[in-house]
């Protein structure tokens, strides 16, 4: 049982109070609007320039910590996904926490932009287990540029998570974290030796095939994409075959992007072997999420008719 | 302007005489409006915490009032006072159900002294893990952390309001807490968020809230009528209650009385009742009657209180709760509606024989109220009817004048009584609109310093 049943939790309260202050939700991105867009940069707590690596590390409290990493898209299209995440953030932790679909989840937060063209390619932010995921959020900078090519630096965002981040899930227990990325594009033809170099500062100097960096990335993390209902590439064939042939069935589109949080926590439950889809969309109905299950359930194809005893389906 | 050439009425202290849910939530949202025009500043609570449930329905819009002061509608601000138990989650939560009551920013109307105890999610598991562990004999707890929140700070160095301003202190006061709590919480089932999560949630509260000290009474009561609006009943007082049924807490108007002296001013003290008795909660109730079948759309059944208890009208407990007040100014009677539907208790037969009254004992004897206790379980009410019109009888039997009814949940139902103005003087004339008086008062504030 968790902490009251009619009332805020912490995370809630605290955000209420900040609104009542007057603070946006994205306080960086609300400061940097008042500087001219030269001056933007990645605010140093996400900056992966230098980074050795980002950690997810087991405590005396969280023993058995399981890495969970969302980086979206923060592109222009893309911008109401991590409003969309940081509204509802506290009930991803909960539905992890409190239903038992994770034992000691750790979220780390990035954002994910276009290398050639853009002042924040990419953001990464740390592992938390409390409150500083939205601290993080808040952090990131919603640059809302690119756009025009129909591509994004996602792998980029992949050589790092590849690359970059160590974690004890995989180190003592060769257990698999969970990747997320969300976004309604391509990746860029090739990973850059350039954009590696300028970004992350590895000192790379051949360019990479997308598909080796994905399989690397597929060494340690269960990759997914989201491509939510955003814009006109919802429906564009090209997304899907492109995603579909890099991950499969972890491609995933979601009607609604407001059901992001569910999904993700639905997807790692069922993948954890804690809930089965069926149960799992019950659970979202339970915590008020009826609507959002009706998406998700859509999402992970748990709402198709079935066949028929007989062979006859419906 | 108006304020300083018109002589500004008593302050009004709305006392329930009963086990609660008698109507002060109503009867403070009507003092407050532009309907009673009565000038009123402020409203200060005196004791209790987030468990307070004050119904109000005034035109279409309707709340229960835990933590902000029932003349929230009518935009008079709430001064949580050093007595009270501050839960500053549930604030927020409440909060936002009062902006969706089209409430304007309602934090903006809120002030909070630095000295009130802050009641954490440590108090409210264990609490519930207390009252879990007593399982049938339970004390009606609401399980809100109240009870833990002011024995804690009988023996340690409780977190309170100002500590929100101050992280590494109220960091070290927490984690002193968790360990205390940690035996009772770690098979209990009740958990509570990380120490981290929450010094961050206060830091928030403390700078979206303001915070303010002693001298926030008197500066009030220079913008107008301040109205102190308690908790709970006197019943369930800690000291003069029916032991150990009682909450930890000064219910009875001692505390108002003595925030009002300290500002050099006196104050009337209206005593809430309903035609009728109720109690939500474990605990001796002579003239309960489960056949009474009357309507209660707000209080249902709470997880830790059981069921909401009703019985006729107690005379005896009537009279004892205007002792234990040191006596009231006026009376106001609720659900006259069902006026007619219910008898009255003027005595009970005991085991040792008739009692007409309970005489109140010396203050904090807890073996005498825990006496009283066991003569009111044995009790058996003598039971007469209740006129239709039953105001004649309650001022002959009580003595004192009946200032304010009502018939119906609704603010319309509030009808003031001839009686009205001799207790709580004269209102402010002509009346300013509110914005006017807030900026008005400021003013005057500046110019008397």
């Amino acid at each position: 049982m968790g902490y009251g049943n009619w009332d805020h939790s912490a995370y809630r309260a605290a955000k209420a109070y900040r609104t009542r202050r007057g603070i946006d939700d994205f306080g960086y991105t609300a400061e940097l609007r008042d500087q001219p867009y030269d001056t933007w940069k990645v605010h140093p707590d996400l900056d992966p320039f230098g980074v050795t690596a980002r950690e997810c590390r087991d405590s005396a409290e969280h023993g058995n910590s399981l890495p969970i990493a969302v980086l979206f898209d923060v592109t222009g299209s893309m911008g109401r996904v991590p409003v969309i995440m940081q509204s509802k953030l506290g009930k991803l932790h909960d539905l992890l926490k409190n239903k038992g679909y994770a034992d000691d989840p750790q979220i780390l937060f990035g954002g994910i932009g276009d290398a050639d063209v853009d002042r924040a390619p990419l953001q990464v932010g740390q592992f938390e287990s409390d409150n500083r995921m939205d601290e993080q959020l808040r952090t990131i900078l919603l640059e809302g540029g690119g756009g025009g090519q129909k591509s994004e630096s996602y792998e980029l965002a992949a050589y790092f998570m590849a690359e970059h981040v160590v974690t004890d899930a995989w180190d003592k227990r060769g257990k698999k974290g969970y990747l997320f990325l969300i976004g309604d594009e391509l990746n860029k033809p090739r990973l850059a030796a350039r954009h590696i170099r300028g970004v992350i500062g590895d000192h790379v100097r051949t360019d990479i095939s997308v598909e080796s960096i994905y399989r690397d990335l597929a060494q340690r993390w269960q990759v997914h994409y989201i491509l939510p209902n955003q814009s006109s590439y919802y429906h564009d064939p090209e997304i899907a075959e492109h995603w579909n042939r890099l991950l499969g069935q972890n491609f995933l589109r979601l009607d609604d992007p407001a059901a992001v949080c569910e999904l993700i926590a639905l997807t790692i439950g069922s993948a954890e072997d804690r809930v089965d889809v069926h149960t799992g969309l019950a659970d979202l109905r339970d915590i008020g999420s009826a609507a959002e299950a009706e998406v998700v359930g859509r999402a992970l194809h748990a709402l198709e008719p079935k066949a028929l005893p007989g062979g006859s389906a419906h | 302007m108006a304020i300083s050439s018109a002589p500004i009425g008593r302050h009004l202290i709305v006392v329930d005489l009963g086990f609660g849910d008698a109507g002060k939530g109503a009867t403070v949202d009507w003092l407050c409006s532009p309907e009673a025009n009565l000038g009123v500043a402020a409203v200060v609570r005196f004791n209790g915490g987030a468990q307070a449930a004050h119904t109000v329905v005034a035109g279409g819009r309707q709340h229960t009032f835990a933590q902000f002061g029932s003349g929230t509608f009518s935009g008079v601000p709430t001064l949580l006072s050093e007595h009270v138990l501050v839960e500053p989650m549930a604030l927020a939560a409440e909060a936002d159900r009062l902006a969706e009551q089209g409430v304007t920013d309602p934090l903006s109307l809120l002030a909070v002294d630095g000295r009130a105890l802050l009641t954490t999610p440590f108090h409210i598991a264990a609490n519930r893990a207390r009252e879990d562990a007593r399982g049938v004999g339970r004390h009606g707890s609401c399980g809100m952390g109240i009870g833990e929140t002011a024995s804690y700070a009988l023996h340690y160095d409780a977190p309170r309001v100002s500590d929100c301003r101050e992280p590494e202190a109220l960091r070290s006061k927490l984690r002193a807490l968790a360990r205390h709590c940690r035996p009772l919480l770690e098979r209990s089932g009740h958990t509570c968020e990380p120490i981290e999560v929450l010094v961050d949630m206060y830091r928030e509260f403390g700078r979206a809230v303001r915070v303010t000290g002693p001298g926030e009474p008197a500066r009030l009561a220079r913008r107008g009528r301040l109205v102190f609006e308690g908790a709970q009943g006197v019943l369930l007082d800690e000291w003069r209650g029916f032991h150990p049924h009682t909450t930890w807490s000064t219910v009875e108007p001692r505390n108002a009385r003595a925030m009002l002296a300290g500002i050099g001013a006196a104050g009337s003290v209206l005593g809430v009742t309903r035609t009728y008795t109720t109690r939500h909660g474990a605990g001796p109730f002579p003239t309960e009657d489960p056949g009474l079948r009357l309507p209660e759309p707000h209080n249902g059944s709470g997880r830790y209180q059981g069921d909401f208890r009703r019985g006729h009208l107690d005379a005896v407990l009537l009279r004892y709760a205007i002792a234990v007040c040191g006596g009231v100014d006026g009376i106001v009677v609720n659900h006259l509606d069902v006026a007619g539907r219910t008898r009255v208790a003027t005595a009970y037969t005991t085991p040792r024989g008739i009692r007409h009254t309970l005489v109140p004992g010396p203050w904090r004897n807890l073996e005498y109220q825990s006496e009283l206790t066991s003569t009111l379980t044995t009790a058996a009410p003598v039971l007469t009817d209740l006129p239709t019109d039953p105001l004649p009888w309650f001022e002959r039997f009580l003595g004192v004048p009946v200032v304010l009814t009502g018939s119906g949940p609704d603010r319309s139902a509030r009808r003031p009584r001839g009686s009205f103005e001799q207790v709580t003087g004269p209102s402010p004339a002509p009346a300013p609109p509110a914005p006017d008086r807030v900026a008005g008062g400021g003013k005057l504030e500046e110019n008397s310093i």
